[in-house]
């Protein structure tokens, strides 16, 4: 017997948010998206009950494309989802799990372990955020009122994040089958815009930190003194410093190159079998596997920082060994295995010219590693995606076979189409892959607006323009019932 | 059951959870607007105690 039969009791009873029956009117759905995002905003600002100060993020710089917010119950975000599709790519990457997910039965074995799997992460990661170190530190008065402890106050605060973890998930849900898109993407764009527009238009009483159009005005009036622009501190305070030139060119580069990047592809021309002159093309897009993966390569380089900042937490500053890694008081590594592994998510994390406390050599590995985790991981991680999605030569072969197309020249049988997409989507996505990591990390490197890091705003663009695809094809099936028929959704 | 294919077509890259159209008979079902009771009811309860302030 096979782990299929051992977990299918479990597996398929799951509980799973109701499918609409027939079409769902583009309003409607319009509307479900609207009112989770409504909530989902709601949820991140109510504190979690029992807190006695909001203590410091475990999650870090890592805010952005994890979602919620911290010290909310919405503190776990979308992390526990991200970790258990790490787990759940790299088994089906890797062919361990043997489910085909064209079989029914599968598919609904798949969906049972996909919801077991974040859940398991919600303890995973929310039991060390409340019982170790000061990330949510419980709240004494409250121990003492309801005469429970602290481990009993910490056992509400963990019931309490561990219930909005779930809620995330069933909130994702609903998105998927009733609204457009995904509850993921949505939570991601609703965050990274927030940053965005905190960091273009925020005054230092709102958000704490200057934004790029505020900064400006005072800098023409004379309110924020940047020095004379003719010698070298002026001109590293406009570009750098308070005038953030380089970051709002980073910005607009990232969205120019993602929208371009999105219309590269390799078009595989196709005829119809049976009609004559219905032609069609298969895009191979350059970003084929979408920019998606890389949030698994960060959550991966997440989780290790984790671990160093729990151990640290748990043996203290003498009891961790220097090779390891050493903290500051900000609870940023500094030195170390932990330092080395950390992401560069801000120019002042390199630039050893400004005065930083690491040697040019150590800075120089720290980017070397960050570059080859997310270019080699970049890669791994698309063709894993790309493999799981059933976006492989296989997979579309017999969608292509299935729909009555052939590619003109060959014979019309699904291995010949296989051979020629075989030709083409594995090196797309390898190149795509890695170009996706290369941007993000040197995004990271100069600097964004609002500091929402290269991969925020990669996954926030490229995920806004799948939206605006999915919205123009809906409404396409809007005015043309009959496209729907063909799109193949009754 | 369609045809055993993924609902979303092309399209399945979308979100990191994949949802298919195959569901078994003894899965329990949760309508969406449960969900979002429970979701506002939650939040209410949570702030009203912070409120109470204990």
């Amino acid at each position: 017997m096979g782990w299929k039969e051992a977990a299918e009791p479990l597996l398929t009873r799951m509980p799973s948010v109701v499918r609409p029956e027939g079409h769902v009117p583009f309003k409607r759905k319009l509307g479900w998206t609207a009112g989770i995002l409504v909530l989902y905003f709601f949820l991140t600002n109510i504190t979690v009950w029992g807190l006695a100060e909001q203590g410091n993020d475990l999650f870090g710089q890592f805010r952005s494309i994890l979602g919620g917010s911290q010290g909310s119950i919405l503190q776990l975000g979308i992390g526990p989802i991200v970790t258990a599709s790490i787990v759940l790519q790299l088994l089906g990457g890797a062919d361990l799990l043997g489910l085909d997910t064209d079989d029914p039965r599968d598919q609904i074995l798949y969906q049972g372990l996909q919801k077991l799997l974040v859940v398991a992460m919600i303890f995973l990661t929310g039991i060390p955020m409340v019982f170790a170190g000061g990330f949510l530190p419980a709240s004494s008065n409250l121990a003492d009122a309801l005469g429970v402890g602290i481990f009993g106050v910490q056992v509400l605060i963990f019931a309490q994040i561990a219930v909005g973890g779930i809620l995330i998930l069933f909130m994702d849900e609903i998105v998927s089958k009733w609204g457009v898109g995904s509850g993921i993407g949505l939570f991601i764009i609703a965050g990274v815009s927030q940053q965005l527009i905190g960091g273009l238009f925020g005054w230092q009483g709102l958000t704490g930190n200057i934004g790029f159009l505020p900064a400006w005005v005072g800098i023409i009036t004379g309110s924020i003194d940047i020095g004379s622009p003719l010698t070298a501190e002026g001109l590293q305070a406009i570009f750098m410093g308070q005038g953030q030139l380089i970051a709002l060119v980073t910005t607009v580069l990232i969205f120019v190159v993602v929208v371009y990047a999105e219309s590269v592809r390799i078009e595989i021309p196709l005829s119809h079998a049976r009609v004559k002159g219905a032609r069609g093309r298969f895009p191979v897009k350059l970003i084929y596997a979408s920019v998606l993966p890389m949030i698994l390569v960060r959550a991966l380089q997440a989780n290790i920082q984790f671990l160093g900042r729990i151990l640290q937490s748990q043996l203290g500053a003498a009891g961790m060994p220097n090779w390891l890694g050493v903290y500051n008081q900000q609870g940023q590594p500094t030195a170390g295995f932990f330092y080395y592994f950390n992401p560069i998510q801000a120019p002042g994390d390199w630039m050893w010219w400004t005065g930083i406390a690491q040697e040019p050599w150590q800075v120089a590995l720290r980017v070397a590693i960050d570059l080859t985790f997310m270019v080699i991981g970049g890669a791994i991680f698309a063709v894993f995606w790309v493999e799981t999605t059933g976006m492989g030569p296989e997979a579309t072969a017999k969608q292509i076979q299935n729909s009555g197309m052939q590619i003109p020249g060959f014979r019309r049988n699904p291995q010949v189409i296989e051979k020629v997409m075989e030709r083409y989507i594995p090196q797309v996505t390898v190149i795509g892959g890695a170009l996706v990591g290369l941007l993000a990390v040197l995004a990271n490197m100069l600097g964004t607006i609002g500091g929402v890091s290269g991969t925020g705003l990669l996954l926030a663009v490229s995920i806004t323009y799948k939206l605006y695809e999915e919205i123009a094809e809906e409404q396409l099936m809007e005015m043309h019932p009959m496209m729907r028929s063909m799109f193949g959704n009754g | 059951m369609s045809k055993g294919q993924n609902s979303g077509g092309l399209m399945s890259s979308a979100g990191l959870v994949r949802y298919f159209d195959a569901e078994d008979r003894n899965a329990i079902r949760v309508d969406p607007k449960t969900v979002v009771a429970f979701g506002i009811l939650f939040g209410f309860v949570v702030m009203v105690l912070n409120a109470v302030g204990l």
